[in-house]
């Protein structure tokens, strides 16, 4: 028996240290949740009798027949081989339950392939019995929960249920347990050659969940609601089914019972055989379409995650008293210098960019002035538009990035970010940048390591200390936060405060935003008091920063000063106003005095905050006051809240 | 009226997540839509008192006390004490965590538990960057 001897058994290939490094994983906290919760035990499936025993003996069990098996086939002889035949084909239908996925999950069994047949079952063995057992525990609380009355097949699997035939963990465990038989049986009877050869197809998609796998699958399956699971699964089992076998493709489309097309691939086993070659493309196939479904599956933001934000373009302001002023950028970047209102600078440059929209700087200093002016949207409009001009423009890509993390695009930001390092620091990027459009659930978690990565080691090309890159300190900052790593990213933007290396993002003009950064940064992560004392040195620079000031009414929110945030939060719309008499005034200056005032009125509609007035609200409801409350509509006086709060 | 009880500090979540749900139609719809459910919240203090609250996102996104609305039964529970209650508003903790740990104890529909985190982050406002 090939089992032990032979050139077969290296490190990779040997059954027992396969075997062994699972048993040597420190699984005790996740056995700890989840076992002794359903029925106990394993089911007929598996059908090595001391197999059965409870979950925790059967890892010992298991290690003993191990030692057993080089003197015949022990325990496992006694197994009939028609059950064994009618599993097999099981087996491959469980295949076409998910195959992808488990490709997706474990790319490392790419490397197993070119195992030769000889060793097919005995590879097998990598089966973790812990974790199979693992999963049918885990059965009864999550996964099998919505078990649909599918077929429950003689001396089937218990993992043969039909969303977890769908889950891809079910996948996993299916194909484990299959391998486990395979592995005692395999390589003894002549007559099991043939089933043995659809066993190595199936090899391929055993799954050997680690520790990381099973964490990421879980979140997965957890996040997914199951009626939209069940929706995925079966837009994703019709595109595989037509893909195993084109010759009835239309078939795939009765899709409702699953029970009739399951046994319609039992009668297609012979066919998948032919499989084999193609399995490779196919799981390839599998992996982009499987994947693209769960976009934004895991539902804890608002947006889809993995597509770009789809905002249109810049929205102008009707009334502009730039219109006609000579030279709006440089009135614009004045204001801006001066701390001067973010509102009138906005305008500033939408007057500019109006006139030449090639004005990538005046884009760019838009793009900026209303994301302190807390008008996020508007802010990536613009942006977005500077780079259109100019796809290399640091400054709005790192903007961009930033109000990509605000708005929770985060896989967008991180692309963002990722063009940033390859346009400054281009000897770093030894492969293609990652493209938009189909990015999934693991691919996000993905992207994101690379890129830290990447200014991980823009960071060690700069010298330590105080010298260092601030903008490379900037962006790791956002990108730990986006990760919610706020320990790290408090560092990096105090790195960057601290760093004597002239940037963009810590020039004078800015280091307000830094401020702001490593304030926002503080407030989510809990810290609160602290975040206020960053707000504070922001405004000190800055007092015209919107965003701050609402930042700050937030902390305030979160501290339970009610009344402070409102304050701030009604200052900060207070500013937002301040416009329209400032503006009415020059308008009235530059236009003779022939305005009328109620079109002033309207100048500053198009890009309101609504992200204030929502918090403001919020706060008046806190208090109690719901009549405050309902006077919070755009375009507003906040005049009237002036006797009740002092802003 | 408050849904704050002040044997149970981190009550005041509940307060504060009624807030966000009403302060605009939006949100309120975008919180429906995102949960599905009714959610019920069993808190437990340390002087092993219980308390419940409800979280209503299957139809009207009302914030209440007791395990849900009337005649309504709760779509899922959450049971956990006070203090980590309050961790898991403040962002300390995460549910993953502690229902691993066995802090959080569900009872319904799991899978629904787990829209509650966005729900919950509601209670506190992200602070931009």
């Amino acid at each position: 028996m090939s089992f032990f001897g032979g050139a077969e058994c290296s490190t990779a290939g040997n059954p027992l240290s396969q075997f062994s490094k699972h048993v040597q994983d420190d699984k005790s906290l996740q056995r700890d949740r989840m076992v002794g919760r359903g029925p106990g035990g394993l089911q007929e499936g598996i059908r090595n009798q001391s197999m059965g025993g409870g979950q925790e003996q059967m890892m010992d069990d298991f290690m003993q027949h191990q030692a057993q098996i080089p003197q015949g086939p022990g325990p496992a002889s006694p197994f009939a081989m028609e059950q064994m035949r009618r599993e097999l084909e099981q087996a491959a239908a469980h295949r076409s339950g998910s195959p992808g996925w488990a490709a997706e999950f474990n790319p490392g069994l790419e490397a197993e392939r070119p195992m030769e047949p000889g060793m097919a079952g005995a590879k097998a063995t990598g089966f973790s019995a812990a974790e199979f057992a693992r999963y049918q525990q885990a059965s009864p609380n999550g996964m099998a929960r919505a078990a649909s009355p599918t077929t429950s097949g003689p001396g089937m699997m218990a993992g043969f249920h039909r969303p977890m035939g769908y889950s891809g963990m079910g996948m996993g465990m299916g194909m484990n347990g299959m391998g486990m038989g395979m592995g005692m049986m395999g390589g003894n009877y002549s007559p099991m050659n043939q089933q043995q050869e659809t066993m190595s197809k199936g090899k391929e998609r055993m799954v050997e969940l680690d520790d990381r796998d099973w964490e990421e699958q879980f979140k997965q399956l957890e996040t997914a609601d199951q009626s939209q699971l069940d929706e995925q699964a079966n837009a994703a089992m019709e595109a595989e089914l037509s893909d195993i076998d084109r010759s009835v493709p239309s078939e795939a489309n009765e899709f409702g019972d699953f029970e009739s097309v399951w046994k319609r691939i039992q009668a297609e086993t012979a066919n998948a055989r032919a499989m084999v070659d193609e399995e490779q493309r196919f799981s390839e196939g599998m992996h982009t379409g499987d994947m693209d479904q769960w976009e934004g599956f895991d539902g804890l933001n608002t947006h889809s995650l993995s597509r770009d934000p789809q905002l249109g373009d810049y929205l102008f302001e009707e009334q502009n008293v730039f219109k006609d002023v000579i030279d709006p950028f440089s009135e614009g970047v004045k204001i801006m210098d001066e701390g001067g209102n973010l509102s009138l600078a906005a305008l500033a440059f939408e007057a500019a960019v109006q006139k030449d929209p090639q004005h990538v700087e005046a884009w760019v200093k838009l793009g900026a002035a209303q994301a302190q002016n807390e008008k996020e949207s508007p802010a990536i409009r613009a942006l977005e538009q500077a780079l259109k001009v100019d796809p290399s423009n640091l400054e709005a890509l790192m903007g961009l990035a930033v109000s990509y993390t605000n708005e929770g695009y985060d896989s967008t930001a991180y692309r963002t970010l990722e063009r940033w390092v390859a346009t400054k620091y281009p000897s770093l990027i030894k492969e293609p940048l990652s493209n938009g459009a189909d990015i999934g659930f693991t691919d996000r978690h993905a992207l994101h390591e690379k890129v830290t990565n990447l200014f991980i080691e823009a960071a060690q090309l700069s010298p330590s200390g105080e010298h260092m890159d601030p903008d490379v300190q900037v962006g790791l900052g956002v990108l730990f936060y986006g990760a919610e790593e706020y320990d790290k990213a408090v560092d990096c933007f105090g790195a960057a405060l601290a760093s004597t290396e002239s940037g963009t993002t810590n020039q004078r003009s800015q280091v307000h935003l830094l401020w702001n950064r490593l304030g926002a940064t503080l407030a989510n992560s809990g810290r609160s008091e602290e975040a206020i004392d960053a707000y504070e040195r922001a405004l000190a620079l800055r007092p015209n920063f919107v965003r701050a000031r609402y930042n700050l009414g937030v902390s305030c929110i979160n501290i339970g000063c009610l009344e402070e945030a409102a304050q701030h939060l009604l200052g900060a719309l207070a500013m937002h106003k301040v416009v329209e008499r400032e503006g009415r005034e020059k308008a009235k200056e530059m236009m003779g005095g022939n305005m009328d005032d109620q079109e002033l009125d309207r100048l500053v509609s198009q890009n309101e905050s609504t992200n204030l007035l929502d918090t403001l609200r919020r706060v008046f409801s806190q208090m109690n006051r719901r009549d405050l409350g309902e006077k919070v509509w755009p375009n507003m006086d906040v005049d009237v809240f002036r006797k009740e709060f002092d802003f | 009226m408050s849904l704050k009880n002040d044997a149970f500090p981190s009550s005041v979540a509940f307060d504060a997540i009624k807030a966000a749900l009403e302060s605009s139609p939006a949100e309120k719809k975008d919180a429906i839509k995102k949960g599905g459910a009714i959610f019920a919240f069993t808190l437990k203090n340390k002087e092993g008192k219980q308390e419940s609250w409800y979280v209503d996102l299957k139809k009207s996104g009302a914030v209440g006390s007791g395990t849900a609305p009337e005649g309504e039964k709760p779509g899922v529970t959450l049971l956990m004490s006070d203090e980590d209650f309050g961790k898991l508003i403040d962002g300390k903790a995460n549910s993953q965590k502690l229902f691993m740990s066995g802090k959080l104890k569900i009872r319904g529909d799991m899978m629904k538990a787990t829209k509650m985190e966005p729900i919950l982050k509601k209670a506190k406002t992200q602070s931009k960057l």
